[in-house]
């Protein structure tokens, strides 16, 4: 039973209630004018293409630029290279025993090496790839993300995305799982799940299975080939464009509009930043890293038992003449499959003209997706996940041809 | 004529001419530029083209704001443009860090050197944007 001044709220009569009514909308409902504050026209000005375009511009650049800063310059190159090469390896190839057998072979790799690159070995080139270049690449990367998620920006990307997502059947929304792509495929073919209808998830999933190159392999790119990271995105951007125009035209299915909910831009606070970064950070370390050393170990076994060298042998004549790049580049696809990251770190040991690396990376990247992409994919659904393979083949074909005829009528293939 | 219009204007200015000259010079091949305490080097695509770009069209903000500091928009868009100019300016600042605190444990290396002059364009331009959107954020305070 409630009360009103000693009456029980009951016996009111409904004159009364209006009143009691009226009495509570007083004390919590407050009217007036709204005054539009900087910070309103600072988030209209960051939604209006005019001037939407160039911040996005500024927030893109600062985004790789401190990427490439802190997980290149500082870690990577500042530390973890002169950790490796200087101390781990000499270590290694001094404690264990016999140079010459299979497990020195698997777990050390080359005992002539003299960077943990070259060496290729499970607890060299395997724990110098996951720890010294992929971890602080994707910890930087999920910083960065958090910061642009939390601050309210993310939103506004995807409003001004939208404009040129949906001339490919998409809609902004799907800047999110491409962004993310950038991190690790793996989360963002779970977050194409924000895209409504069947036709746009597959297309989603697809485009990124195939151009959108993860953070380990963006960091091992701005190690080992710096100058010709640019050209590779070129191909990849373009790829994204012209082959999602196409599947827009091919797939059936509806491309909604969306209603997106700008929120106001909010410093991030630290306790929410902290949290997802180690939450994000902890699932790379659970998922990827296995993956990694689990890669090279059986790259090494299949290279013992002759596979690649078959493989390699009965696809040569493809690479040679189609794609134009050297016989030698079929291994290292042949592991993009398990992880694309130490095939470009192989690449890049190969000899080959410019023209020929970014060929080859480019491939590495529409090729197969990794295995852990790929079970992601068969959770997903396997008839969404074959029809990807499927175009993903077309796509290698078609796409890698026409950079090799590029590079022809360019004179620089 | 408020000291924040004019600070604007200038900056703005400058901002323009240095991210147009950074685009210039990667476009031409002519790097490095040397003009005493500034440096453009022009070898790096991503740096001088699309930061040059971003240093540019921040310029263009500012001056666009400083033409009436008392419009709110106005006042926003010259603050969307120092942001942007900021932003390259801290990020290449962040890059010498990271460049100089391997330095510190390598003897080899001279730290000093990593932080003197000559400097890019937008860490010049730094103090002067900073303190062109206090003036712009001092003065709508007063409106």
């Amino acid at each position: 039973m409630h009360w009103l001044r000693g009456v029980p709220v009951t016996a009111l009569t409904a004159d009364e209630r209006w009143d009691l009514v009226d009495l509570v909308v007083g004390e919590v409902v407050s009217t007036g004018t709204v005054r539009r504050t900087l910070a309103d026209a600072l988030g209209d000005l960051t939604v209006k293409p005019l001037t939407g375009f160039p911040v996005a511009l500024a927030v893109l650049y600062a985004f790789w630029s401190v990427f490439s800063s802190f997980a290149g310059d500082l870690v990577t190159d500042g530390f973890m290279i002169g950790f490796f090469d200087g101390f781990w390896l000499p270590w290694l190839q001094n404690v264990w025993p016999d140079p010459q057998s299979l497990l020195y072979f698997v777990f050390v790799g080359d005992p002539s090496a003299e960077t943990c690159f070259d060496a290729f070995g499970v607890l060299t080139s395997g724990l110098f790839v996951s720890i010294g270049v992929v971890l602080p690449a994707v910890f930087i990367f999920y910083l960065t993300m958090t910061l642009l998620e939390d601050s309210g920006y993310l939103p506004r990307l995807a409003v001004l995305a939208d404009t040129f997502l949906h001339k490919i059947g998409l809609h902004g929304y799907a800047i999110v799982p491409t962004i993310l792509g950038l991190g690790c495929n793996v989360p963002a073919v779970t977050a194409t799940r924000v895209l409504e209808t069947g036709k746009q998830r597959f297309m989603m999933m697809t485009l990124l299975a195939i151009f959108i190159p993860c953070g380990a392999q963006l960091g091992i790119m701005l190690s080992v080939i710096p100058d010709l990271v640019g050209w590779v995105m070129l191909y990849l951007i373009v790829g994204f464009a012209v082959f999602g125009f196409v599947l827009n035209r091919v797939v059936p299915g509806e491309n909604p509009e969306i209603l997106i909910d700008i929120p106001p831009y909010r410093w991030p606070v630290r306790e929410n930043v902290l949290k997802k970064l180690y939450n994000r950070t902890r699932g790379y370390l659970k998922e990827a890293v296995p993956f990694v050393l689990f890669g090279i170990l059986l790259v090494n076994v299949l290279y013992l038992a002759g596979v690649i060298g078959a493989v390699a042998g009965a696809l040569a004549p493809l690479f040679v003449t189609w794609f134009g790049v050297p016989a030698e580049t079929v291994g290292p696809l042949i592991a993009a499959f398990l992880r694309k990251d130490l095939a470009v770190a192989q690449l890049s040991t190969i000899a080959m003209t410019p023209y020929q690396m970014i060929t080859s990376v480019v491939l590495i990247s529409i090729y197969f997706p990794c295995v852990a992409t790929f079970v992601v994919m068969i959770r997903e659904g396997w008839k969404q996940l074959l029809a990807a393979v499927a175009v993903l083949m077309v796509v290698v074909v078609l796409y890698g041809g026409a950079i090799h005829g590029i590079g022809i009528l360019l004179g620089v293939a | 004529m408020r000291a924040a219009s004019i600070a604007a204007g200038l900056v703005g200015t400058a901002a323009s001419l240095l991210g147009l000259a950074g685009m210039l010079v990667w476009a031409g091949g002519a790097g490095p530029l040397d003009l005493g305490l500034i440096e453009i080097g022009g070898d790096d695509a991503f740096r001088w083209a699309w930061g040059g770009l971003v240093v540019l069209l921040g310029g263009v903000f500012m001056l666009g704001g400083a033409r009436s500091p008392a419009d709110l928009d106005r006042t926003a868009t010259a603050l969307l443009g120092a942001a942007m100019i900021g932003l390259v300016g801290g990020c290449d600042l962040f890059g010498m860090i990271c460049t100089g605190i391997p330095a510190v444990f390598s003897p080899d290396t001279d730290v000093t050197a990593i932080f003197m002059p000559p400097y890019t364009p937008a860490v010049l331009l730094l103090p002067f944007v900073i303190a062109s959107a206090y003036l712009l954020l001092e003065e709508r305070r007063e409106d």
